[in-house]
C-alpha cells in the first residue's frame, strides 16, 4: 500500500514537473522560431520581407529535445557515478545541454541568415544576443524538469531503463507534445495576426510574416510573450498528461494480469482520449464552421 | 523520382571531401588503439577526431543527397545514418575478439554493407527512384558507424566489444554501468545524429558556402567530443579526461571563431542594433 502512496505522489509530481517542461519548451521553441513556422521565417526574405525574427534551424523539436534531454541525462549519470549529489549533478547536466543548445542556436541563426545574403537578409547582432540568452533559459526550465522526471522514474518507481534512454524516450515525447500542441497557435495565429481572422493562409500571404510592434520592428522573443499565453500551457498540459496518465496506469495496474493490466489501462485510456477528441472536434466546427465569405461582399 | 537541384558550386569534390574524412577518421581510431594496446588512456580524444573526420565526410554526403529536394529531409538523414552505423558498430565490435586491429575496418566496411542494403530498400522496393540514394545512404551508414565508434572512444578509451560492455566496479564487473549497459551510447547517437545533420541543415539557401559548411562541421565534432569528454570522468582516468576536454574546449572555440567570421564574411550585411530598411517602405 505504501508503495502505491509514494508511487502516486510521484506520479503527481512527475505530472506537475512535466507540465512546466512543456511549457517551457513550446514557449523556447516559439522565441527561437523552431519547427515547422521556421519555414515561413525562412522564406519571408525570399519574398521580399526582411525581418528580425530568429532562425533557429537546429532541426525538429522532437530530435533536438532529444539530444538536449539525453546528453543533460547522460552527464548526470556521470556525475552520479563520480558521487555527486543527485540534485547538483542533474544541475551540471541541464547547464552543460543548454550550452550545447545555445551554441546550436547561434550557430543555425548565422548559418541560415548567412545563406539568405542574395536576399538582403542582414544578421542582426543584438538578436543573437538578447533572444539565444531568453531562449536558453527556457530551455533550461524545459530540460531540468524533464530530467528530473526520469530521474524519479529511475530512482523511486524503479524504470528498467538506464537514466539516457529515459532521456530518449521523454525528451523525444516533450518535443513531439510542444511541436504537436503549441507550434499551430505560433504558426497560424502569431506568424499571421496581420492576416484577416479566419481567413485561413492564402499561398499570396506565404512569407509575410508579423515584423512589427505596436512601435518599431520586432524581435522573436514578443512571440514568447505571445504563445506563452496560450500555446505554452496548452502543451504543458499535453506533456503533463502524458506522462501522468502513462506513470499512473503502470502504479496502479502493473500487478495485474502479470503486466498486461497497465498495458490494457493504456489502451481504455487512448480510446477514451480518441471519443472526447472527437467530440470536441465536432462540436467545434458545429459552433464556429468552416470559414464562408461574407453576404455583402 | 526527384530532379536535381545544385545546393553550391563546390571548391573540394564530394570524392576528395570523403577519402579526407574517412582517412582522419581510420587514423585517429588506430592511434587510439595503440593507446588501449599501450596500457594508456590519453590517447582517446583521438576518438574525437576520428569522429570529426567522419562527420566533415558525412555532411558532404549529405549535401548531395539533399541536393535532390529532400531539404526537409536533413535531419532525418543524420538519425537515418547513426541508425544504421550503430548495427554496424556493434558488429564490428565484437570482432575484437579476433583482433582489435581490424575493428576500424570492421566498421567501416560492415557500415557500407548496412548501408547498400538499405539503400537498396529505399530505392527498389520504396520505389524511390533517388539516383544518390543507394551510394549515400551506404556511406552515411559508414560515416554513423565510425562517427559512434569515435565518440565512444573519447567516453570508455576501447573499441572493443567488451570494454564497452562491462565496467570494472571495485573489482567487480558490472554490465548496468559500462558504455552500453548505462545507455551512454544513446547520448552518443544524438551526439552524433544532430552533429552530422546540423551543418548544412543551418547553411541550407542560396547562399551556402562549402568552407562555412564544412567548418560549421568541425565545431559540431568538437562540440560533441566536449560533452564526451565530461562523461569520460566516469570511465577514464583523470588525465585522459582532462586531456580529452581540454583539447575539445579548445578546438571548439578555434573553429566556433573561425565559423563566425566565415558567416560574417558572407552575410549581407552585420549589424548591431540597427532597424533594418524595408524595400517596401
Amino acid at each position: 500500500m505504501q508503495e502505491i502512496i509514494i508511487g502516486i505522489g510521484v506520479t503527481a509530481l512527475a505530472g506537475a514537473l512535466a507540465a512546466i517542461a512543456g511549457a517551457a519548451e513550446d514557449t523556447e521553441s516559439n522565441i527561437g522560431s523552431q519547427g515547422d513556422p521556421n519555414s515561413q521565417v525562412q522564406l519571408a526574405p525570399q519574398m521580399g520581407y526582411t525581418h528580425r525574427i530568429y532562425n533557429k534551424a537546429v532541426s525538429g523539436e522532437p530530435p533536438a529535445y532529444t539530444l538536449w534531454v539525453t546528453l543533460a541525462c547522460g552527464v548526470a549519470w556521470a556525475f552520479l557515478m563520480l558521487g555527486v549529489n543527485a540534485i547538483l549533478a542533474i544541475v551540471f547536466g541541464t547547464v552543460l545541454a543548454t550550452f550545447v543548445q545555445g551554441v546550436y542556436a547561434t550557430t543555425a541563426y548565422l548559418g541560415r541568415t548567412a545563406s539568405l545574403s542574395k536576399f538582403g537578409q542582414p544578421v542582426f547582432i543584438d538578436v543573437i544576443k538578447s533572444v539565444t540568452t531568453v531562449t536558453m533559459a527556457h530551455a533550461f526550465v524545459a530540460i531540468i524538469t524533464t530530467v528530473t522526471v526520469c530521474y524519479l522514474m529511475m530512482t523511486v518507481i524503479g524504470h528498467p531503463f538506464a537514466l539516457p534512454l529515459l532521456g530518449i524516450v521523454w525528451g523525444l515525447a516533450l518535443g513531439a507534445a510542444g511541436s504537436a500542441t503549441g507550434n499551430p497557435y505560433y504558426g497560424k495565429e502569431r506568424q499571421y495576426q496581420n492576416q484577416k481572422f479566419g481567413a485561413g493562409v492564402p499561398i499570396s500571404a506565404s512569407g509575410n510574416i508579423v515584423r512589427y510592434a505596436e512601435a518599431g520592428q520586432r524581435s522573436s522573443i514578443d512571440n514568447g510573450f505571445f504563445t506563452a499565453k496560450f500555446g505554452g500551457p496548452a502543451s504543458g498540459l499535453c506533456f503533463g498528461l502524458i506522462v501522468f496518465f502513462e506513470l499512473w496506469r503502470t502504479i496502479l495496474f502493473e500487478d495485474y494480469l502479470a503486466g498486461w493490466g497497465a498495458v490494457i489501462a493504456g489502451a481504455v485510456i487512448i480510446i477514451i482520449f480518441m471519443i472526447i477528441d472527437r467530440y470536441v472536434e465536432v462540436w467545434g466546427r458545429k459552433n464556429y464552421g468552416p470559414y464562408t465569405v461574407e453576404a455583402s461582399a | 523520382m526527384s530532379v536535381k537541384i545544385e545546393a553550391s558550386h563546390d571548391g573540394i569534390p564530394h570524392n576528395k571531401v570523403m577519402v579526407i574524412g574517412a582517412v582522419i577518421s581510420l587514423v585517429s581510431l588506430y592511434i587510439a588503439i595503440i593507446g588501449t594496446t599501450l596500457g594508456v588512456d590519453y590517447l582517446a580524444f583521438f576518438g574525437g577526431i576520428a569522429a570529426i573526420g567522419a562527420l566533415i565526410w558525412g555532411n558532404s554526403t549529405i549535401k548531395k543527397l539533399c541536393s535532390y529536394g529532400i531539404g526537409t529531409g536533413v535531419p532525418s538523414a543524420g538519425m537515418l545514418a547513426f541508425g544504421s552505423g550503430v548495427i554496424a558498430l556493434l558488429f564490428a565490435s565484437t570482432l575484437s575478439g579476433i583482433s582489435i586491429w581490424i575493428v576500424p575496418v570492421a566498421a567501416l566496411i560492415l557500415g557500407l554493407v548496412v548501408g547498400l542494403f538499405l539503400g537498396w530498400i529505399s530505392n527498389s522496393v520504396l520505389n524511390m527512384k533517388i539516383p544518390v540514394m543507394t551510394r549515400s545512404l551506404a556511406e552515411l551508414a559508414a560515416v554513423g558507424s565510425l562517427a559512434l565508434m569515435g565518440l565512444g572512444a573519447v567516453a570508455t578509451g576501447f573499441v572493443g566489444f567488451m570494454d564497452i560492455a562491462t565496467f570494472d566496479l571495485l573489482g567487480v564487473t558490472v554490465y548496468n554501468a559500462s558504455y552500453l549497459g548505462a545507455g551512454i551510447i544513446a547520448v552518443s547517437f544524438m551526439l552524433g545524429a544532430i552533429a552530422l545533420q546540423h551543418p548544412f541543415n543551418a547553411c541550407l539557401g542560396p547562399g551556402e558556402k562549402q568552407d562555412r559548411t564544412n567548418m560549421l562541421a568541425i565545431e559540431c565534432g568538437f562540440l560533441s567530443m566536449i560533452v564526451m569528454a565530461v562523461i569520460s570522468f566516469a570511465f577514464v582516468s583523470l588525465i585522459a579526461a582532462w586531456i580529452s576536454l581540454v583539447v575539445a574546449v579548445i578546438g571548439w572555440a578555434v573553429s566556433y571563431v573561425k565559423y563566425v567570421a566565415l558567416s560574417k564574411r558572407d552575410a549581407a550585411s552585420w549589424l548591431d542594433a540597427k532597424p533594418f530598411s524595408d524595400s517596401e517602405e
